[in-house]
């Protein structure tokens, strides 16, 4: 019989499942709260919060160890997981059913929301000082436009739903909770807890706007 | 109540061999009450003529107990995967729309190649190991009644597959064993003397198709007409996994 370290499919699973919370949901907590703090207007939000994370030591390497590289793996092998599913919502009406479907939709939807959103603030910022210096103005230009703000809305609603979901059946998938009533529970902690963070999220989007 | 007492209606996918393309034909008989799928399916196989007059060569299906304990009848009966034995014909509504139980190769009509969960069961060892180079038997095995109970859950299983038929993750495009195997990993390693095996097991079900391709969608703890707490089962083994992968990677 093999051993779970001969075979690498659990421990990658577990990797794939443990990354999407440490780091990549951490760091989405993070980033909402201090985006959240962009309601004090753009010289605090310039001259405090984001030149502190901008002066920060060793940051591109924690950039990319911290963020970019565990939610790659994420996504990747979320990628690779989600062409395991053939969901049926209609026969199967049930609610778990359809959070199991948009688990794995907004997986998609989050990757090229990402995609979009680093490319137009972090790489865009490499090359243009103005981006850098003003985030607080670039972010109020790009989400004056309504449809950039629904664009911003939706990326944000399905980050915490994926995040809260993802939570919820980590529950389920290292044995926290094991019985219905402790399963139904702990989902509405979870989605509790995503309410919350949509807060957040909302509150410092609404913060850009004039 | 199905509003018409006259008579019972069927519309039946039908296929007369392994990778044939599938038909539809639609019977119909008198009404009486009390009928089941399969005892009002005996009185189409005594006359097989569809609704159309037409006599065609009757539907074949697989039964035996009859009774809801061999698992055997399981179909897709009006769009639920369910035993066909239990699906009473005053409860259901009319047409009533037969299928084939999804996910399994067909043989003929509804009669499905179901050798898939015994494969699974095999893979994972389900089964209590009495043989061995010493007694395993040392007194009578002790249980208390509270875990008896739970255990009693799981040992209902008769493999009908209609977890499996219901899992989106199950089906030919993947290697899942599905939550039927799954919980009597659960059960055999919560018995006194199975418990030996449990890392066995465990492994087993940590590799490819193992516990980790379950998408938690927990259609099959909707649909098990034996209402198995198989999403029970599925947590209790991430929790066992979790112990087993410490256990491999630190040792102990």
């Amino acid at each position: 019989m093999r051993h779970s370290t001969a075979d690498p499919h659990f421990l990658l699973r577990r990797l794939h499942s443990l990354l999407g919370l440490l780091p990549v949901g951490a760091f989405l907590i993070f980033h909402l709260w201090e985006n959240s703090q962009s309601r004090f207007g753009a010289a605090h939000y310039n001259g405090e919060v984001v030149a502190f994370l901008q002066g920060m030591n060793y940051l591109p390497i924690l950039e990319i160890v911290i963020i970019a590289l565990p939610l790659l793996f994420h996504a990747g092998y979320g990628l690779v997981i989600t062409t395991q599913m053939r969901a049926e919502l209609t026969r199967y009406r049930y609610v778990r059913n359809w959070l199991y479907w948009l688990q794995r939709a907004s997986g998609i939807g989050i990757l090229v929301f990402l995609l979009l959103h680093v490319g137009m603030t972090r790489i865009e910022g490499i090359w243009r000082v103005s981006v850098r210096e003003d985030l607080f103005g670039h972010m109020q230009h790009l989400l004056s436009q309504p449809w950039m703000f629904g664009l911003y809305l939706t990326g944000l609603l399905l980050s915490v739903f994926h995040l809260a979901n993802g939570l919820s059946t980590m529950g389920i998938v290292w044995g926290l909770t094991t019985s219905a009533d402790a399963q139904r529970r702990f989902g509405f902690v979870c989605a509790g807890f995503g309410l919350l963070l949509a807060a957040i999220g909302l509150h410092g989007m609404i913060g850009f706007l004039p | 109540m199905p509003a018409n007492r006259t008579s019972i209606r069927f519309k039946i996918r039908r296929q007369d061999a392994p990778g044939s393309p599938p038909y539809w034909q639609e019977f119909a008989i008198p009404y009486a009450p009390d009928h089941n799928v399969i005892s009002a399916l005996m009185v189409v196989q005594n006359n097989p003529v569809t609704t159309d007059g037409q006599r065609v060569a009757p539907v074949v299906w697989d039964r035996n107990c009859m009774e809801e304990v061999c698992g055997s009848c399981a179909m897709l009966i009006n769009g639920v995967p369910r035993p066909s034995c239990s699906a009473l014909i005053d409860s259901l509504t009319q047409p009533i729309v037969l299928e084939p139980l999804p996910k399994f190769p067909v043989v003929r009509d509804l009669l499905v190649d179901r050798s898939r969960i015994d494969e699974g069961l095999r893979k994972v060892r389900a089964w209590i190991e009495i043989d061995g180079a010493w007694d395993t038997h040392e007194g009578a095995p002790r249980i208390s009644p509270s875990e008896w109970s739970a255990n009693y859950l799981y040992s209902r299983c008769m493999s009908c597959g209609c977890c499996l038929s219901a899992c989106p993750q199950f089906g030919p495009h993947s290697d899942f064993i599905g939550p039927a195997a799954l919980a009597q990993v659960r059960l055999m390693n919560a018995h006194p003397t199975g418990r030996y095996d449990q890392a066995d097991r465990l492994h087993a079900i940590m590799g490819d198709g193992g516990v980790s391709d379950c998408g938690n969608a927990q259609n099959c703890v909707r649909v098990c007409p034996k209402s198995i707490p198989l999403t029970t089962a599925i947590g209790e083994l991430g929790r066992q996994t979790t112990v087993q992968a410490v256990k491999d990677l630190f040792g102990g």
